[in-house]
């Protein structure tokens, strides 16, 4: 059936042909099987009610899609085709909705229209419902395919060792990430606790990489998760994410993460040494600044268990993230600071802020920088540092700029918490200065403007 | 011509010197190369740690094992850990019944208290006896003493060695006339290792595909002058350090007073930093798990003043799994305490191993070399 192709200076779009400008011709068309006159593989017996084409279309969610079949008005599969005069094709529910607004023209070649007449274009549904059809089936039948794939694996899974379970592992992986009937199904065999089995203290990292791969994409049951907190399995999980590529502690860090979720969870399981220097050093290492945002994101909700606090601070942390923070990305600045924050409740925390000479500066610089949030905390910081020891703090943060700062915060759109605290901030800077030279050191420099 | 003569062979003596020369810079240029490429491993621990057994441990994994003659070596040492042993227990039991408030749990039997004597006097010749039957039934008698039985229990008090249930449980075999020591009896053979031993060996793999090649070294266990010659082992690849976690109740044997795990904590902090190994990776082997999981359950962490504030949760395997990874952290915390902050990136791994139980070490060996490959790897910027 050959289509209408119209010239292209006439600029009518949706006209293209079979998504790649080829003339559907009756031989190819019949071969492959689109005119419904052959049965496809497994169509007529695999299918058997009739398949709802709106169905059909949801669970595909296909991002290439022949454009012949997409209406013009909303981009989507048409569903129900209607033909105007003017021959243009459109989703009846939008071309309807068109004509209620008022237009009475053809919204592709703007054309008034002399007729209100819709055609439903049975042609077109046809051919939309048969393809659409044919996708499907060869989705169901990958799905079905990874299912009993997946199914093979696990069974594998409990007899192969050493070369062969790691190739096992990482074809479950590929599977288990690409299909949802595989992760049903490894769910479904008890495949979660066959794999956390094989967490434990003689885990290679080649196995416990893929086995962490594959863990962070099924959804955990309360009592699995109970299961992977016992202190061996928690300890090589610690010990990939030290050695593992950034993929592989970012798939960690997720992990923790969902672990940390569980109600029973024992602070005492982040409450180490090795997980906090491994998710540091994931922090920051500037070679792969992909794990930066995961690793921060980890580091703030260990900070949420004020038990672990000071620990944090004792590995050196502090000086660390401020060395970071000029290098961050704004999600992640926001998260550093507020970990900072955080960690200025505690009396080692403050100390530590207050002996590192980074973090005045970096801080003031921040100020009114990046969002309302990061100035919040980065104010919430600096009154807790100059509070401790506020003749020194001061006399540097005015230095550094800071009394422009506050006043910037104070007559801008801030909330008024901020605001208040920022002139309490003021007023303790001010203190060491007569007023004169005060009032000098809050005119913006250039450096500042 | 006379000149021309004797000068000529003049030349001819130099360029066969010469030749000589650079053969041997060839030479030694090659064995320098070689030389890169063979990792070194280094074993510390204080005594009794393991380390000796695990060093014995690869040269059965990994090499060709002991030959007859090299079994046949170990019997008189076996033979004077029996006499050793057997002497311990007996003058443990003298002492234990002297102080004691119950002593009588400890004295000897009288049908037995010759045999005790004669033993006892065999036990602290500088050379001992052939194991004989004869001996071997005396040995055995005595030990089935109750008071000995009792004195043996109370083994963290008296330096009871870690083999003496096992030679004692063997005294049959081990004193048959055509006896040949097995892999088994010659990995509880203890004998104090002096100086340094080393082998070489690579760890096969399932496609008997080698690649790395390892150096182990294994230096005498006692605290004497240690700071001489440990700076002998910069650049060393690793430095594996044992430690015997079933040790929390037992003092040294060179010093009655001083408890074993407080000197392990210590000798371990003095490891950590020493300046050689300030790029060096360090894979701690917990050690003597076997002994560890049977003790816990009966004497408490707390007798260590390390471990004083441990608190038991559980029963059973639950607590033996609560303890083990409470010496743990402990161990951990003392790295990080001790290891300055431009040393946090070198490696540090944690192992549970029972030295004498050879497919646990084939596999923590395994885990080892796994971790040095990628961290070679790594600091060649490919990972």
């Amino acid at each position: 059936m050959p289509m209408f192709q119209p010239s292209r200076k006439d600029g009518i779009v949706g006209f293209e042909g079979g998504g790649d400008g080829r003339i559907l011709d009756l031989d190819t068309a019949v071969k492959d099987g689109v005119l419904g006159g052959v049965p496809v593989g497994g169509y007529g017996g695999g299918v058997g009610e009739k398949l709802d084409l709106k169905k059909m279309i949801e669970e595909l969610n296909l991002g290439e899609v022949p454009s012949v079949f997409i209406c013009p008005i909303s981009l989507e599969p048409m569903q129900d085709p209607v033909t105007l005069c003017t021959g243009q094709t459109y989703e009846r529910s939008n071309i309807l909705k068109w004509f209620s607004l008022g237009h009475y023209t053809c919204p592709t070649t703007m054309q008034e229209l002399w007729d209100d007449t819709l055609t439903p274009n049975n042609t077109l549904y046809h051919l939309t419902y048969t393809w659409f059809s044919q996708k499907y089936v060869q989705m169901k039948k990958r799905s079905q395919d990874a299912e009993g794939r997946a199914s093979e694996l696990l069974t594998n899974l409990k007899k192969v060792k050493g070369q062969a379970r790691i190739q096992t592992l990482k074809e479950l992986h590929q599977l288990v990430v690409s299909h949802s009937t595989a992760r049903k199904t490894v769910v479904d065999e008890g495949g979660i606790s066959l794999l956390s089995s094989l967490l434990g203290p003689f885990t290679s990292y080649a196995v416990g990489s893929e086995v962490i791969a594959i863990l962070v994409n099924l959804a955990l049951s309360s009592e699995s998760k109970t299961n992977l907190m016992q202190p061996a399995k928690v300890s090589s999980i610690v010990d990939i994410l030290n050695e593992g590529s950034v993929e592989t502690k970012v798939n960690c860090v997720r992990l923790i993460e969902t672990l940390m979720e569980e109600k029973d969870f024992r602070t005492e399981i982040v409450s180490s040494h090795s997980l906090l220097v491994a998710l540091m050093r994931l922090v920051r290492d500037k070679r792969h600044p992909v794990g930066h945002l995961p690793g921060l994101g980890l580091l703030k909700l260990i900070c949420s268990h004020k038990q672990v606090r000071s620990l944090i601070v004792s590995i050196g942390a502090i000086p660390q993230l401020l060395e970071l923070i000029p290098i961050l990305g704004p999600d992640c600045v926001e998260l550093a600071l507020f970990i900072l924050d955080v960690l200025s409740s505690v009396p080692e925390g403050r100390q530590a802020l207050k002996d590192c000479s980074n973090t005045i500066p970096t801080l003031v610089k921040l100020l009114m920088r990046i969002s309302e949030s990061c100035t919040d905390y980065a104010l919430s910081i600096l009154c807790s540092v100059c509070k401790l020891s506020p003749e020194e703090c001061s006399l540097i943060a005015v230095d550094a700029g800071l009394a422009a700062k506050l006043l910037l915060v104070i007559q801008s759109g801030c909330s008024p918490v901020l605001k208040q605290r920022a002139a309490e901030l003021l007023k303790l800077c001010s203190l060491n200065y007569s007023d004169t030279i005060f009032i000098s050191k809050c005119k913006l420099t250039r450096t500042i403007q | 011509m006379g000149l021309l003569c004797s000068r000529q062979r003049h030349n001819q003596a130099d360029s066969e010197e010469n030749e000589q020369t650079a053969e041997i810079d060839r030479r030694i240029e090659q064995e320098t190369k070689a030389e890169k490429h063979i990792q070194k491993l280094l074993l510390l621990g204080a005594g009794d740690s393991g380390k000796s057994t695990i060093f014995k441990q690869i040269k059965l994994l990994f090499q060709s094992g002991f030959d007859e003659a090299e079994l046949k070596g170990y019997i008189p040492v076996i033979h004077a850990n029996v006499y050793q042993t057997i002497k311990i227990l007996h003058d443990g039991s003298k002492e234990l019944s002297q102080n004691l408030a119950d002593s009588s749990k400890f004295m000897v039997s009288d049908e037995n208290k010759q045999i005790g004597e004669k033993l006892s006097e065999i036990g602290g010749r500088l050379d001992y006896p052939r194991l004989t039957k004869e001996l071997a039934h005396e040995i055995e008698t005595l030990w089935r003493d109750n008071a000995i039985q009792e004195t043996y229990s109370r083994g963290n008090e008296l330096q009871v060695p870690d083999c003496a249930h096992y030679f004692m449980e063997n005294l049959q075999r081990l004193s048959d006339a055509d006896y040949v020591p097995t892999k088994e009896d010659v990995l509880y053979a203890r004998v104090r290792t002096t100086g340094v031993v080393e082998i070489q060996f690579s760890p096969v793999g399932e496609n008997k595909k080698s690649g790395e090649v390892y150096r182990l070294f294994d230096v005498g266990g006692q605290k004497n002058e240690r700071r001489k010659w440990i700076h002998l082992f910069e650049g060393v690849t690793a430095v594996i350090f044992c430690a015997a976690i079933s040790e929390y109740d037992q003092t040294l044997f060179e010093d009655d007073n001083k408890n074993r795990m407080m000197e392990t904590k210590e000798l371990f902090e003095w490891v950590l930093k020493q300046p050689c190994f300030e790029k060096t990776s360090f894979m701690l082997f917990l050690n003597k798990f076997d002994l560890f999981e049977k003790k816990v359950l009966k004497v408490p962490l707390n007798v260590c003043a390390w471990f004083k504030d441990y608190q038991p949760v559980s029963t059973g395997k639950q607590e033996i799994e609560h303890a083990y990874e409470f010496v743990k952290k402990k161990f951990e915390e003392l790295y990080f305490q001790s290891t300055a902050p431009d040393r946090v990136d070198r490696v540090f791994k944690i192992y549970r191993t029972s030295a004498l139980d050879q497919k646990l070490v084939k596999k923590t060996f395994k885990l080892v070399d796994e971790t040095l490959r990628r961290r070679n790897l790594f600091e060649a910027g490919l990972l």
